[in-house]
């Protein structure tokens, strides 16, 4: 049951992915990878991480995804022009390289699928829990996670500094 | 397997998302498009890693997703601010024209 949930969540959310990238238009794109976040957060709570799913909504379908947004409507711009008019190499060596890619990723999958690290027996319910979650976060990575909040306040700093009209004079 | 969904669905839908977000990363040509494509393959990257972290029945691999999302909104501001500056400069973001940094 859970298999089949997964599978369609999972199914959505790579749909939804192929909407914002076959769209030209960038507003539909961000819309349409809300549902695919959104669609991530069901696997998310199926691989036993409720609090990352949580995040996911909030921080990447609610925060990053409405930023996209603001940028969008702030600088008001068009529908991308018709591609392959000035590179058409550009597109087929890149769809040549995608394929590849996929096929090449597809096989790695499919032979090591034999050698997928012995579980170490049945994963607890308990580890994606927040509280443990924050007993680890503030234990043994507490340095890490002070190292997250000093990168967050100079990506806040830098950008103010580089979007604030009256510095670039 | 983690409860009924066995690791390899996980790994190739982690593996689908990733060629998706490769192939708008590649072949589109609006710099935002290009940076949500980005956004989509570190999202894959992180369904990847919450499969193992289940089956291996580690928190580890859930505290590396938690700090992957908190330098992606880092990420997500900084660039964000970068192409307002750079349309504010060039009216465009479509990266075939902006090519100040090339010859």
């Amino acid at each position: 049951m859970s298999r089949v949930i997964f599978d369609l969540a999972a199914l959505a959310a790579v749909f939804f992915a192929i909407v914002m990238v076959a769209n030209r238009n960038p507003v539909r794109g961000v819309l349409s990878l809300v549902v695919a976040f959104s669609a991530l957060a069901v696997c998310y709570v199926l691989l036993l991480a409720p609090f990352v799913a949580v995040i996911q909504v909030i921080v990447y379908a609610g925060a990053i995804l409405v930023l996209f947004l603001f940028v969008l409507m702030l600088l008001n711009l068009g529908p991308e022009a018709r591609p392959g008019s000035s590179r058409p190499v550009q597109a087929i060596l890149g769809s040549f390289a995608i394929i590849a890619f996929g096929v090449l990723l597809l096989e790695t999958l499919r032979r090591s699928g034999a050698r997928v690290p012995a579980p170490s027996g049945i994963a607890p319910a308990s580890i994606g829990d927040p509280a443990s979650l924050a007993r680890l976060l503030f234990s043994d990575y507490l340095l890490h996670f002070e190292a997250i909040s000093v990168l967050l306040l100079a990506a806040l700093v830098g950008a103010f500094r580089l979007a604030n009209r009256e510095t670039d004079r | 397997m983690i409860g009924s969904i066995p690791l390899n669905d996980v790994l190739v839908a982690s593996a689908a998302l990733f060629c998706v977000g490769l192939a708008g990363a590649l072949l589109r040509r609006n710099a935002i498009q290009i940076f949500l494509s980005i956004e989509v393959m570190m999202n894959a990257a992180n369904l990847a890693l919450l499969g193992y972290a289940a089956v291996l029945g580690s928190t580890e691999g859930q505290i590396l997703v938690f700090f992957v999302i908190a330098i992606a909104a880092a990420e997500a501001s900084v660039g964000l601010a970068i192409f307002v500056v750079l349309f504010r400069n060039k009216e465009t973001i479509d990266v075939n024209r902006i090519n100040l940094l090339k010859w």
